[in-house]
This record gives structure tokens, sequence and C-alpha cells, in this order.
């Protein structure tokens, strides 16, 4: 029986039937996982660790957790005590990390297996997948596409149906952005909602982990999961997790959606926008109303975050100098020269590039310039946030501007042009809001997302809006070709 | 952004740039400083600025005794260590 393409529920059936056993599923999972090779969805199966786990797993149908005995993936920056945790980075090419990051933890307690690590950008420092060190991920609905960034492995192996569901990371659009372009769902939550320690870190105060599955329920069940304060991390939220499954069959009826005046939807391809028209039509008759609203500051989010992110990378990836661990240069004169050539053989160009902008942006003589500036810019769009939230329920934008593309056809002679892929999910990143992106259709064979952002905590709101829209719809059904690929 | 700054920014950062990539990292630098640079025109005057979105202080815990010793794990890291220590090139002579 073929597992493929199926969600946690169906595969709860399953297991609950005795019709696969938890050993068999594990199997199988890894069998896809293999078959679909050429995707390069993984730097690390966990083949034989897996199966020794599945095979001692005894599934108490009663008491199990509506994880017990599911294959997830998780993204190779979440750190895994005795299996490698790479980021995807040469310099962590060899990390074997001594503990488990507490999110990885929350759903192995809860009975999944982790079948494998998943492939990213280098650092989670992009938005096609393309600065990997083990090489781009395929898109698996056309080859030769990009799979979008930087949770780009988690989502082809998800949109694959490899596994039911993986984890990501999302700094700046990464976990919603390439669920957008592989036609899956993926949920950025409030920061500080889910723990960030042993998640190796890219931009510390925008950093949140989150779920990407093929459906907003699917979500909702790692959600629960993964929730939670955690005293390992000073920035986690000591705040109550409702079960965020209880409420999501609810009605939409009467939930106020705003549209930002501000983002000039014209401006987009014009299928993209007509799959956007065509969502709002489908979001009317189930009952919610629409409003403009305006957030007069949020066109400055993409240099606010081009700010903060790379001068939060600069400090956080001062870390790695080829001492304690990672990747250390040979036949160093001294100590100054072991830093500067194991961090330049380490690291890639779009890391380096970052790091470089964050440095100079935290220089003296610029440091008020840049960075100070941002941060202030950075309250201004969080106060515009916080003004509409006042008087409507979710905003509603398009998750990418564009579907993906080919390998190598965006930013190659200038970055900025694919920092701009993240212009719709950038701020709330910045604000720290919880955000969604589920399927809504496809322009030229290829899917397109459309990003739900909710108030602050209100992830149940959000997950609630995807899945009534699921419900009536079928688009977060569609699954890829892969028998030519 | 000229070659000395990328040169300054680049020791500062501890990184080293090959030879044929550094007009384009200059340019590329050029670029996304430009982008950043947008935000002068905006009037922040008299905002706070916000580092952290939660703006909380962060949580107290009980000043306890924590035994989880894992020097041996960590030492297992580097690609130099001795049984106590990480080893680096010699600082003093």
């Amino acid at each position: 029986m073929s597992i493929q393409f199926k969600s946690i529920t169906e595969l709860n059936e399953l297991l609950n039937s005795k019709a696969i056993s938890v050993s068999e599923l594990t199997q199988e999972s890894i069998q896809l996982a293999k078959k679909y090779s050429e995707l390069n969805c993984f730097v690390t199966l966990n083949e034989e660790n897996s199966l020794k786990r599945a095979s001692t797993m005894n599934r108490d149908q009663k008491n199990s957790s509506l994880l017990s005995g599911i294959p997830l993936a998780q993204k190779d920056l979440f750190c895994t005590e005795g299996l490698r945790t790479t980021c995807s980075s040469k310099i962590l090419s060899d990390f074997i990390p001594p503990y488990t990051a507490t999110v990885v933890k929350k759903l192995e307690d809860d009975g999944s297996i982790t079948i494998g690590k998943t492939n990213m950008d280098e650092f989670a420092m992009g938005s096609s997948n393309e600065t990997s060190f083990f090489g781009g991920v395929h898109n698996p609905w056309k080859k030769g596409f990009v799979p979008g960034g930087s949770s780009g492995g988690s989502a082809a192996a998800v949109a694959a149906g490899i596994v039911p569901a993986a984890t990501g990371t999302d700094t700046g659009g990464s976990i919603r952005q390439p669920a957008a372009h592989c036609g899956i769902t993926g949920l950025k939550p409030t920061y500080g909602r889910i723990s960030r320690w042993g998640m190796i870190a890219f931009a510390s105060s925008l950093d949140q982990a989150g779920p990407l599955a093929r459906s907003a329920e699917d979500c909702a069940i790692l959600l629960n999961s993964m929730s939670g304060y955690d005293s390992k991390d000073t920035t986690s939220l000591n705040s109550d997790v409702p079960n965020f499954l209880e409420d999501i069959n609810q009605s939409i009826k009467g939930k106020k959606i705003g549209i930002i005046k501000e983002f000039n939807l014209s401006d987009l391809d014009t299928e993209v926008q007509k799959r956007f028209d065509e969502s709002k039509k489908a979001y009317e008759n189930l009952g919610a109303e629409f409003f403009e609203v305006s957030l007069p500051n949020i066109s400055a989010s993409v240099p606010t975050y081009y700010s903060i992110a790379p001068a939060e990378c600069s400090s956080n990836l001062s870390r790695y100098d080829g001492v304690r661990f990672g990747h250390r240069a040979e036949n160093t004169k001294d100590l100054n020269d072991l830093y500067i050539k194991s961090r330049s053989e380490g690291f890639g160009d779009e890391v380096k590039r970052r790091i470089l902008i964050g440095t100079y942006a935290l220089s003296a003589g610029y440091y008020d310039a840049y960075y100070k500036k941002a941060q202030q810019v950075r309250r201004l769009i969080k106060n515009d946030f916080d003004q509409v939230f006042k008087s409507i329920d979710l905003l509603m934008t398009p998750t990418s501007p564009n579907t993906a593309f080919k390998f190598e056809s965006k930013g190659i002679q200038n970055p900025v042009e694919l920092y701009l892929e993240d212009l719709f999910t950038i701020s709330s990143n910045l604000a720290g809001l919880p955000a969604i992106s589920i399927p809504h259709g496809q322009v030229n064979s290829l899917p397109v997302g459309l990003q739900l952002i909710g108030n602050f905590l209100r992830e149940d709101q959000l997950l609630n809006a995807a899945h009534v829209f699921q419900q009536n719809s079928d688009f977060h059904n569609a699954k890829p070709d892969l028998e030519n690929f | 952004m000229d070659q000395e700054t990328v040169r300054t920014i680049c020791y500062l950062a501890r990184l080293e740039i090959d030879h044929n990539k550094s007009e384009k990292i200059q340019k590329d630098l050029e670029t996304i400083v430009e982008l950043i640079g947008s935000l002068q025109s905006i009037d922040t005057s008299d905002i706070e600025p916000l580092y952290n979105p939660l703006e909380m202080t962060a949580f107290k815990h009980e000043d306890l005794e924590m035994s989880d010793n894992k020097k041996n794990k960590f030492l297992k890291n580097a690609a130099e260590s001795n049984e106590d220590y990480f080893l680096v090139p010699r600082v003093v002579e």
C-alpha cells in the first residue's frame, strides 16, 4: 500500500486499523526519499536510527498522540543529538550536535519519527534554496525550477508526498514562500510561540520555527506539539497554548479580512492577481467581509529587514571560527589566520555577503544610520499592524509576487532582485506576527500561495480560516506528477 | 563604497574575498547599502528602536545548581583538542 501523499489523519487511520505498522510506514517513507533522491530534499537520511525506533514503538491506540509513529523530516538547522546537522553549509558539514533542539524533542516525545534532515539555503539565507553547499533542491512540480527557500528541502519533501509534514524556520518568509512555490501549507507562528533552543541562529529577533504540511489541519497537529514555553530560550513566551484543532472547523462568517492598500496588486502577474481575486471571492462566499486597510510604512519592510537580518547574522555567525566546532582550515600561521581561513573556506558567497553587510551596518559611524534607523522603522511597521488589528481579524496578501522560477535565473547579477521575492512575507517577521501560506491554484502549471497574517498569538484564527477554505476547495489536494520527473 | 572600505569590513568580519570576486562583491554591497539607505527618507524622530518584537524582560529562573556536563561531547566536535581544552595555534611566544 502506498503511503505517499497521505495526511497525518489518514496515516493514523491506517495505523489504528493495523493496515500498516509503524515499521512499515517508516520504511515506506524512507524508500520514497530514496526513490526521489533526484529532488535533493535530504542532506542526511536517518535510516538506521528511525527504523530501530519504529521497531520498538508500541502504539497504543487509545492513548497515542496523533503524531505517534508518523514519519517527519526536520530542517537541517535543528540540532539532533548524534545525527549530523549541517545548516547546508560546508562549515558545519561534519557537525554532530551534542544535544537535540527542543522542537525536535517535543515532536519525538509525541511519538513522531525523524526520517531525515532536509536541505535548505545555507544558514537559511536565501529564497530559492540555491545557496546550499549540498546543491539546489528541485521543485517537485517542475524539474529545474526552485522550490523556494530557505526551507526548500522540507517543502519539496512534503509536496512530493515523502513525509506528511516537516519542520521549517521562517526569518523573512522561509516557511511560507517555499510552501507557496511547492503547493503546500506552511505556518510561521508568533515570535516566541516555539522555542528556538537548538535551532541554529540566523537572525535571532526574527527566526521562528513552524510546520509545513499538506493541509492546515496537519499544520495544527504539529503546532500543538511544537509550541510552548521553554526555559532554555529567553525569548520563549510563557503563555497558554490552546489546542489548535479545537476551533479549526468554526464558521468564518463575519470575519473581517483586510487588504493592504500599499501593496499594489495590479503590479502583479495578471494570473497571480486573478487567483487572488478568486480566493477573495471564495472567502466572501464563506461569509468573510473585506476591508481596505492602510499600513503606511509596510513598503519599507524589505530595506528594514535587509539591515536588521544581516546585522544579527554577522553577530551570530561570529561563533564559527574553526576552534570549537565546524570546519577548520589547515596550514595556518597564527590564530587570526586560522579564523580568517576557516571562515573564508567554510562560508558560501551569500552568507559572506550578508555577514559583510551586517558588519558594515554595525560598524562605528554607521550603526545609527543603518541598524538603529532600521529598528526605528521596524517599530513604525509594528505600530501600523497594531492599529489595523484593532478593527480587523486577518490580513490577506499573495505569499509571493511570482511562482517558482528556474535555477540561476534570479539574483545572479543583482542580489536585491531576489530579496524582493520576500516583499509580502517580511513584515510579519519584523512585527513578530503569525502568518500562513495556503495553496490556491496554479499559474503555468506551478502552484501559487495565498497568505493570511494574524494578530499576535492568533494562530487559531489563521488555521481556522485556512482549514475552512481547504474544506471548500481542492487546491491543497493537487499532486505533482513525479513518475516522469 | 570603495575597495578600501570593503577590505576593512572583510577584516572586521574575519573574511577573505577571492581576488576575482572582489569587484562583484563591492558592487553587490553598494546595491544593498543603497537599498537599506532608502530608509533615511522616513521620519523616525522620537521613535524608540524595536530590537525585539516581544519587548519583554527575559524570564528569570531560580538560581539552582544543575549538573549537565557534556565536556567530552563538546570537545569531540573540535578539529583539535586534548582531554580538557580546545587547541589553537600558539598565541604566546
